[in-house]
């Protein structure tokens, strides 16, 4: 389950919901930042231009003496850190704040610029721009960008975080997601499951989200009824048709009898006698055709009952052990107790089938056991015959099939897929397998059904 | 022995089949060809067995069935059904039926069920004896011993149930489906020899070496343990 959830599809999912978001909060961020900048831009601007104002303002009251006093004893608006004021003309240049004045500044509006600072931290960025005052002196009013790349700093932590998050969140909604598709989608896959196997009655639960799983869920059912329909109808025509014919032909056997009763020549006798085994075999059939119809349709009542089914294995092999050893092949039989629901005549005639094929188309050994595989009674019965191809052995369970095998002939084809349906009457199945060669390599039929 | 029956079966020909067969083994019989007709016969007259199919037109033979040993009949009755599986048969038993017997079905098969019901509906079944005795052959119940003269037979549990079976109708045709029903609880035919094998190993330990055969086979209808 856990690894179904890992499979590609669900780590593509996943991976495509992390790019996704990765990109588009990635956006935001990248987008934020650049609004962020563009205010703090503005700021700055904003702030350059007060200090240039405030600037002249002192120059225009109490001229250049007054302005050189106020820069170097860095007041108001110039005891910003960030704010660094040159001042050239008249002797030495003034410098506040700053160690090197750049050159070529704008004196339209603040623009860029790379300054040193004189607090000897490495040359930042700054907006800086240049007035010339009426005496000839060149004003320079800068403010440095640095704190900025505190921003970056803040920005590149929110796009950590948000990887992380965005990694998380789309491990959760991968697996959420994945989980809840697989959980849908397996319900579908399960009824399909259960059809491919011959239960017609199966059906997706109903569902009322009204999505494309819905869509399909109704699909498959439509689906399913239809095949349900066909398959009954094909078993109620075969059913049918075993029925009628079953008085006309006990009639004629009848008829057989009453002739052969009559004081006839030898010849005629021999021909009635014929007449009547081959009456007699149509009739055998007959009704297991009737029979399996009845048993497949599920019109039959559970007649279940908790028992041994060591016993009733050991019951049955004990009946055919002296025909089988007539026919010079040796029966044995292994049985543990095991209880297990059960309907002893049915078991006991699906039982009878598989050993009446395997004395009929085995070997010369027959090995009969019922054993416990955790919470499953297995009944098998073992031969060193020639065995079914492994690609024959699902369709000759078939009721329809026939194989060009004797041991799939009328009769014993209807047998196993009467084993198969008495099989499921207890909530098990028939499985056909090879022995191994050192057990002789014939086959083995074993009825596995729960335990309790 | 004879005896009177009452066939109530709506297929003219298979009564017919069965009336002929009765009346050449000296059977008197009387046929109803619906449920109705059936119930009146049946509440007529005396009859040593009744022969009742289940599918009659209009009505389910198991009404008629229900309908007589609630009238206080107690004739035995074979139940005839095409139904042949095993619900139908149990549906048969409880309704009150004595035996059952699935459509098709040898005449043999018939008659044998007849004879043995027909003798249990006359009290002349065997009590349950401590022992069973044919000719020189003996079976003692409580002992679970065989012995044939002086000569003592081992049997298997399986084989005493067969022999004592046997014993319990000696001088009538015992079927294999008698057999199959009665000793092995079993109720579908096996096909094949199954119960012939059974037979013959029991009747090696019974008879070889005996000047006088006890168990005999019936062709065409079954076995019948009897000292001619």
């Amino acid at each position: 389950m856990l690894r179904a959830l890992f499979s590609s599809t669900i780590a593509r999912l996943g991976a495509a919901i992390f790019l996704f978001q990765l990109v588009s909060s990635g956006a935001a961020i990248y987008l934020l930042r650049a609004q962020v900048q563009d205010l703090v831009h503005e700021d700055r601007t904003r702030q350059v231009l007060d200090v240039r104002d405030d600037l002249l303002a002192t120059y225009y009251e109490g001229g250049a003496d007054a302005l050189r006093n106020f820069v170097s004893r860095r007041e108001g608006s110039v005891a910003d850190p960030l704010i660094f004021v040159a001042l050239s003309g008249k002797g030495a240049p003034l410098l506040s704040n700053v160690e090197v004045l750049p050159r070529s500044i704008s004196a339209k509006r603040p623009e860029p610029v790379t300054v040193t600072s004189a607090t000897g931290l490495p040359a930042s960025e700054a907006l800086a721009m240049r007035t010339t005052l009426p005496d000839g002196s060149t004003l320079v009013v800068g403010a440095s960008t640095a704190t900025e790349r505190g921003l970056d700093l803040a920005f590149a932590e929110a796009i950590g975080l948000t990887i992380a998050l965005t990694i998380g969140l789309a491990l959760v909604s991968a697996i959420l997601l994945g989980t809840l598709i697989s959980r849908r989608t397996h319900a579908i896959a399960t009824t399909a499951e259960a059809l491919a196997s011959g239960n017609f009655a199966a059906r997706v639960a109903d569902g009322h989200a009204g999505d494309g799983f819905d869509h399909l869920r109704r699909q498959m059912n439509l689906m399913a009824e239809r095949i349900d329909e066909l398959v009954r109808q094909m078993q109620s025509v075969a059913g049918t048709l075993a029925h009628d014919l079953q008085s006309p032909v006990a009639r004629l056997r009848a008829s057989i009898e009453t002739a052969m009763a009559a004081d006839i020549g030898s010849e005629a006798e021999i021909a009635l006698s014929m007449a009547r085994t081959d009456a007699e075999a149509l009739q055998d059939m007959l009704s297991a055709a009737l029979e399996l119809s009845r048993l497949e349709s599920g019109a039959i009542i559970d007649r279940r009952q908790p028992m041994d089914l060591g016993e009733v294995t050991a019951d049955l092999a004990e009946l055919y052990e002296p025909l089988a050893e007539q026919s010079g092949i040796a029966l044995t039989w292994d049985v543990v107790p095991l209880r297990a629901q059960i309907d002893r005549e049915l078991m006991s005639r699906a039982l009878a089938n598989l050993i009446d094929n395997a004395i009929k188309y085995g070997g010369d050994k027959i090995h009969v056991s019922c054993r416990g595989e955790g919470d499953i009674a297995v009944v098998s019965v073992a031969d060193n015959g020639p065995g079914i191809a492994e690609s024959d052995r699902d369709r000759a369970i078939d009721r329809f099939t026939r194989l060009d095998n004797a041991r799939t002939r009328p009769g014993a084809g209807l047998g196993l897929a009467m084993v198969a349906a008495v099989a499921r009457i207890h909530d098990g199945r028939l499985e056909l397998s090879g022995a191994a060669a050192e057990h002789g390599g014939g086959l083995v039929s074993s009825i596995r059904i729960p335990l309790g | 022995m004879v005896g009177r029956i009452l066939v109530v079966e709506d297929d003219d020909r298979l009564a017919e089949y069965i009336v002929n067969g009765l009346a050449e083994h000296g059977f008197t019989t009387d046929r109803a060809s619906d449920g109705r007709d059936g119930l009146f016969h049946a509440t007529d007259a005396d009859y040593d067995v009744v022969i009742l199919d289940r599918l009659l037109p209009g009505m389910d033979g198991l009404a008629i069935l229900k309908a007589m040993r609630a009238a206080g009949i107690a004739t035995p009755v074979i139940v005839l059904s095409a139904l042949g599986a095993t619900d139908d048969r149990v549906d048969g038993l409880t309704a009150g039926a004595d035996d059952y017997l699935g459509k098709p079905f040898s005449f043999a098969e018939l008659l044998a069920r007849v004879h043995a019901l027909q003798r249990r509906g006359k009290g002349m079944s065997v009590p349950q004896q401590s022992s069973l005795r044919c000719a020189d052959l003996e079976l003692d119940r409580l002992s679970r011993q065989v012995k044939r003269g002086a000569r003592r037979i081992a049997l298997q549990a399986r084989e005493f149930r067969l022999l004592e079976y046997l014993m319990m109708h000696s001088g009538e045709v015992v079927t294999r489906t008698m057999l199959l029903e009665a000793v092995w609880d079993y109720h579908f035919d096996p096909g094949t020899n199954v119960i012939d094998v059974h037979i013959s190993r029991l009747r090696k330990k019974l008879d070889e070496g005996e000047a006088m055969p006890l168990l005999h086979t019936v062709r065409g209808a079954g076995y019948r343990l009897s000292a001619d």
